[in-house]
């Protein structure tokens, strides 16, 4: 790990030098709706500042929401050609990401790249490198403390930016940080460590994972799930929204002549998620399908991946249109 | 020379008018624009406008839609059911700034086998001038791999 | 608030409903959809400005059905909502009350679908003058304009769905979204995609959808997809007469016509 600083001056210039390098650089951008979201940028000019969380995660840098796996069309031998763009994923920068971002992306990497690695998700992650900006504020949404992580953590991060007054610590985490940082490297100066305690934000801390590990075994049975989830509207949007939401669907768009496969997200709040051929459903309620989510992030993942996949980043909270409550919830069936 | 711009019209039709009009047309020789595909339907009220929709996805770039003429539906009424339905819909399809001049409406009834050749020329032409329909298959390109969609969209028509 | 808590606890404690579908306060002070089942939790409701969900959407939901005699706590937008769905056949195995503050501030309560009517009719919502501004700023531009403004728009759609469950009036229980034998419409979120969907749920609400603008106001993406479905009713009252969720005998434009229909573009 290399630490540096960079002047807030500079770091304009530092941006725009990726930019001038040819990557595509991918960050919070304010939309006229109010809501900020990951967007490729042309100018540091662009970037959004003054906010607490983007609405969606980064996640579609790496896990698009409609990715074509590959297109296919009839040749003159009557064979088929097929076309990938596996080679042609450009140099991207995600910049902005907060630091419970990144975590999703730790996970993220666990999930796609098992014993047989998902080649587009890697395609993808290869040529990304993530900039991470620690938060200085958070909101009743955020409960990263509670799930192992905090408003400075450098876990998942190739470079951590963390502003103090008038410039910004550097903690650069990984080789791909070092050669982003090896583009303008004249703009930044070596350091010792440094604190970062009183530039980072306080959330409240909900639980901790040691408490939630134990007291979830039980938890499959508890009569709270049906007030947790009466609020349900079955949509997709906390799934969609979630940085660690992985569950996708694939459909084949295309006639006999010329096609293409394509993957696209799906949510397992959706009622039809589980639907077999034969018409049954063995989610059949909102119940069902939101005590599997929930259980899937602190419970199925942490036994099968090692790793709990919530980062606590409150998306879900601040997207449903009912306003369900992840934290309050888990609280409530592991009482 | 360059290559003429062939536009891919498609025709949603009633069986008892327009598509025993357009059989008119052919058996008297007239001579039209082959650019249309014809669909058959039992009765312009069963077209749904997901059709419609669907018909450009596949890569249309026109479309006719034609029954017969009120009063004189083969079901009575399903051609003024079409009628709401056409009325609703292109004006949705307007506020959504789709270019609805590519869609044309019409009544052509079992005798105007001319009317249904002219009908197809005159679309055909019209939807020449305004070139392929290019605006709705460029909608898709993807804005995080900045892939060359344009080229492959043109590949795979 | 107090006033409405009592009605609330007093409804329950006589058995006249089984289930409270209301407002309560979460963890951080926000106003969220509750169903309350004891009179003693009735203190935890809350009715205000921040009220916005049109909770008539729960009234499709099985668990909630299951109680027969509901209670639902609502703005004038649900309750037009709530006609509508009455004059479509929906509610028909539902014995429902129903609880608003008028606009002096004071609690109805209305027991009957006749005296439903008769409140909507008295304070039936028109047009938000902020949805009216954006339809008359998107009727200004141009075809190519309003192409740029819904593409734009619609590329930011990750086909949630979200709007379609948070609206009353969509309770087909299999969307034709799900249907894949054909797929009609896709199911990724493609650009082209999502102008589909769109499209498709605005004519299915076309002369259905009640305004409450639901939802353009929780779409994650900010797409004011509530305009669509205004524009439509606005056309379809202009063109054809009746209001959507204003009467118990209903009255659906694209179920029905008039010889008379008159248009000036089919040839």
């Amino acid at each position: 790990m290399e630490l540096k600083l960079i002047s807030t001056t500079d770091i304009a210039a530092f941006f725009d030098g990726l930019l001038k390098a040819g990557k595509v650089v991918v960050a919070p951008v304010l939309k006229q709706s109010g809501k900020v979201f990951f967007k490729p940028v042309q100018s540091f000019a662009e970037v959004a500042t003054e906010y607490i969380q983007t609405t969606f995660s980064a996640k579609e840098v790496v896990f698009p929401k409609v990715e074509e796996l590959f297109t296919y069309k009839h040749n003159e031998e009557g064979g088929l050609d097929f076309n990938d763009y596996l080679d042609r994923i450009p140099e991207t920068v995600i910049w902005g990401l907060r630091p419970c971002d990144a975590a999703g992306f730790d996970y993220l990497n666990v999930f796609f790249l098992q014993e047989h690695p998902d080649a587009y998700f890697k395609a993808r992650y290869d040529k990304t490198t993530l900039v991470t900006m620690s938060c200085s504020t958070c909101d009743e949404s955020c409960f990263c403390t509670s799930v192992d992580s905090h408003p400075g953590d450098t876990k998942g991060s190739d470079v951590l930016l963390t502003a103090m007054d008038g410039k910004y610590y550097v903690e650069v985490m990984t080789e791909k940080g070092s050669s982003l940082i090896n583009n303008n490297l004249e703009l930044f100066t070596s350091t010792e460590t440094l604190s970062k305690e009183r530039f980072l934000a306080k959330p409240a801390t909900r639980f901790s994972m040691e408490e939630i590990k134990d007291r979830i075994q039980n938890a499959y049975d508890s009569v709270e799930w049906k007030q947790a989830s009466m609020g349900c509207y079955s949509c997709g949007a906390c799934a969609f929204a979630c940085p660690t939401c992985t569950c996708f669907d694939i459909q084949d768009e295309g006639t006999q002549d010329h096609g293409k496969r394509v993957r696209c997200w799906d949510a397992c709040a959706l009622s039809q998620f589980t639907k077999h051929a034969s018409g049954h459903n063995p989610r059949k309620t909102q119940t069902e399908r939101r005590r599997q989510r929930l259980m899937h992030k602190f419970k199925y993942s942490v036994e099968n991946l090692g790793i709990v996949s919530c980062v606590g980043c409150g998306r879900c909270i601040r997207v449903c249109p009912s306003h369900l409550n992840i934290f309050e919830n888990i609280l409530s069936v592991t009482k | 020379m360059a290559e003429t711009f062939e536009p891919k019209i498609v025709a949603f039709v009633c069986n008892w008018c327009t598509y025993a009009g357009a059989d008119l047309a052919g058996t008297s020789r007239t001579k039209y624009a082959t650019n249309v595909r014809i669909i058959r339907f039992p009765c312009t009220g069963r077209i749904d406008f997901m059709l419609l929709i669907k018909a450009f996805q596949n890569g249309a770039d026109g479309i006719i839609v034609s029954g017969c003429h009120p009063n004189d539906c083969h079901y009575t009424s399903g051609n003024f059911h079409a009628r709401r339905r056409w009325m609703v819909f292109k004006s949705l399809l307007d506020f959504m700034g789709f270019p609805t001049d590519r869609i044309t409406f019409s009544w052509v009834s079992a005798a105007e086998g001319k009317k249904w050749a002219d009908l197809v020329n005159e679309t055909t032409e019209s939807v020449r001038a305004l070139g392929p329909f290019t605006d709705y298959k460029n909608l898709d390109f993807t804005q995080f791999n900045q892939i060359d969609h344009e080229g492959i969209a043109e590949q795979s028509r | 608030m107090k006033e409405l808590q009592n009605k609330a606890a007093e409804l329950l404690e006589n058995g006249t409903i089984n289930l409270l579908i209301g407002f309560c306060e979460d963890g951080s002070k926000r106003a969220v959809p509750c169903f309350i089942e004891t009179a003693a939790e009735a203190n935890t409701l809350v009715f205000n400005q921040d009220c916005k969900n049109n909770l008539s959407v729960y009234l499709h939901k099985k668990e909630v059905k299951d109680a027969v005699k509901i209670g639902l706590v609502a703005n004038v937008a649900t309750l037009r909502s709530v006609l509508q769905l009455l004059s479509e056949n929906q509610l028909w195995s539902l014995t429902l009350t129903y609880l608003t503050v008028n606009g002096a501030g004071e609690l109805v309560v209305l027991s009957s679908a006749e005296e439903l009517e008769g409140y909507v009719q008295a304070n039936f919502p028109t047009c938000r003058p902020e949805d009216q501004e954006m339809l008359d700023k998107l009727n200004a531009m141009s075809r190519e304009e309003r192409w740029a403004f819904w593409k734009d728009q619609l590329s930011e759609c990750v086909k949630c769905y979200a709007c379609r469950a948070v609206c009353p009036m969509c309770y087909c229980t299999v969307c034709t979204t799900e249907c894949n034998q054909p797929q009609w419409i896709k199911t990724s979120a493609e650009t082209s995609g999502n102008f589909e969907y769109h499209t498709m749920r605005a004519m299915h609400l076309a002369g259905r959808c009640i305004n409450c603008g639901e939802c353009g106001r929780i779409c994650p993406a900010g797409i004011p997809v509530h305009l669509l479905t205004a524009q439509m009713n606005q056309e379809i009252e202009q063109e054809f007469g009746g209001k959507t969720g204003w009467s118990l005998k209903g009255g659906y434009a694209l179920n029905s016509f008039k010889p008379g229909d008159k248009e000036n573009f089919i040839k």
